[in-house]
C-alpha cells in the first residue's frame, strides 16, 4: 500500500485555490477551539439566508448575550464575522468554502496528534484498480495510516463514500496493513446515523465522527 | 400553556413547513421523512418541563424561524432540516439528539381528518394524497 498525489485537473485546480484561501485557515482555527454551541452557530451562519451579524447574534443569546464572560463572546463574534465571510462569498462558491472548512478542521485536530497530515491523497493497492476519488485527509504513518473523508453534512453520506473507505481497509488488510477509515461530518451524529441506516454499504468499521465528537480527532487513539 | 411550550411549538409548526419544502427533492424524500419523524418530537419535547427560559430565548426562537421562513431552495431546505432543531434546542435549553416520544398529534398542524368511508367514490383519491 502507498500513498500519491491527486491528480489535478482543471477542477482541483479551482478548488486548491479556495483550500488556500486564508479565510478557510482561519474559520477552521476558531473551530478547532469552538464550543459545541459556537459549531452550531457557524454551521447555521454558513447554511444561512441571511447576514446581518445582528440577528446571529440574537439566535444564539447564549454566545453573545449579557451571560457569557467578554472571552467567550469574543471567540463567538469572531467566528460569526469569519462565518459571515464564507457566506457572503455567494451561493455557489460557499458550497465549497464549507467543504474545505471541514477538511481544513480535520487536518488541524489530527495535526495536533503529531504524524504527517496530508491532503487530496490517493491509496494504491498491488493488483487493485485506483479510485479516481482521492481522500480528503490521510495521515501516513508507517504504523497506523488513516484516511479521512470529509463532508459538510449528513445528506453528503452516500454508498459510493462509504464503499471507497471500507474496500480501501480490505485492500490495505490484505497486505496486512491496519488502515483506519473514517468519515468526518460536520453535522449531527442523529442525522448522520439517520442516513446511515438506510445505507445498505458496508460500513462496520468505518469510523464516524460528527460535529459533537469532532474533538476526538485531536485526541490520541487507543 | 409556558412560554417555553408555546416557543417550541411555534418551532414545530416551523420546522413542518420546512419538511414539507425539503420534500419536493424527489431523490431525499426517504432522508427528509427520517429526519422529521426524529426531530420534530424532540422539537415539541423542548416544550416540556417547568424551567423559566432564558433571556432572549424566545425571540432567539422566532428568529430562527424566520431565517428558515426565506428558505425557497428544497435543497437548502434539507441542510436546515437537520441544523434547525439544533438551534432551537441551543435557545430553550435541551437536547435534540435522543429519540423523544411522539407528542399527541405529532406530525401534522391539525387533528387527523377523518378516515373516508371504504365505499366513498373518493376515498382512493384521499388516500392517494396522504
Amino acid at each position: 500500500m502507498r500513498f500519491q498525489d491527486a491528480a489535478r485537473d482543471a477542477r482541483t485546480v479551482v478548488y486548491a485555490g479556495i483550500q488556500a484561501d486564508p479565510l478557510v485557515a482561519q474559520v477552521a482555527g476558531l473551530l478547532v477551539g469552538a464550543t459545541p454551541a459556537e459549531r452550531w452557530m457557524a454551521r447555521a451562519v454558513m447554511n444561512g439566508e441571511r447576514t446581518e451579524p445582528e440577528i446571529w447574534r440574537r439566535i444564539f443569546p447564549s454566545l453573545f448575550g449579557e451571560g457569557p464572560a467578554a472571552g467567550v463572546r469574543d471567540h463567538a463574534d469572531r467566528l460569526l464575522a469569519a462565518s459571515l465571510a464564507v457566506a457572503n462569498r455567494g451561493e455557489q462558491a460557499r458550497s465549497s468554502y464549507r467543504g474545505a472548512v471541514v477538511e481544513e478542521l480535520t487536518a488541524q485536530l489530527l495535526a495536533r496528534r503529531g504524524g504527517t497530515v496530508k491532503r487530496e491523497r490517493r491509496v494504491l493497492f498491488d493488483g487493485v484498480p485506483a479510485e479516481i476519488h482521492p481522500y480528503d485527509v490521510t495521515v501516513e504513518s508507517p504504523g497506523r495510516p488513516q484516511v479521512y473523508d470529509c463532508k459538510w453534512g449528513a445528506r453528503g453520506i452516500n454508498a459510493d463514500v462509504l464503499n471507497q473507505l471500507d474496500d480501501a481497509r480490505a485492500h490495505a488488510a490484505d497486505e496486512e496493513i491496519e488502515l483506519d477509515v473514517a468519515l468526518v461530518v460536520f453535522d449531527a451524529r442523529r442525522s448522520a446515523e439517520i442516513r446511515l441506516d438506510r445505507s445498505t454499504a458496508r460500513r462496520d468499521d468505518t469510523r464516524l465522527v460528527a460535529l459533537e465528537t469532532i474533538d476526538e480527532l485531536g485526541e490520541a487513539r487507543p | 400553556m409556558s412560554e417555553r411550550a408555546e416557543a417550541a411549538e411555534r418551532a414545530a409548526t416551523a420546522y413542518r413547513a420546512l419538511a414539507d419544502l425539503a420534500e419536493t427533492v424527489e431523490d431525499e424524500w426517504q432522508y427528509v421523512t427520517d429526519l422529521t419523524d426524529a426531530y420534530l418530537p424532540s422539537i415539541r419535547a423542548l416544550g416540556s418541563g417547568a424551567a423559566p427560559l432564558h433571556v432572549g430565548a424566545a425571540e432567539a426562537v422566532d428568529e430562527a424561524i424566520a431565517e428558515i421562513a426565506l428558505i425557497t431552495d428544497p435543497h437548502r431546505a434539507i441542510d436546515w432540516l437537520s441544523t434547525f432543531p439544533h438551534v432551537v434546542a441551543i435557545a430553550l435549553g435541551g437536547d435534540v439528539d435522543e429519540e423523544a416520544e411522539p407528542a399527541e398529534g405529532a406530525g401534522g398542524d391539525g387533528p387527523e381528518p377523518p378516515e373516508p368511508d371504504a365505499d366513498s367514490p373518493f376515498g382512493t383519491l384521499l388516500r392517494f394524497h396522504r
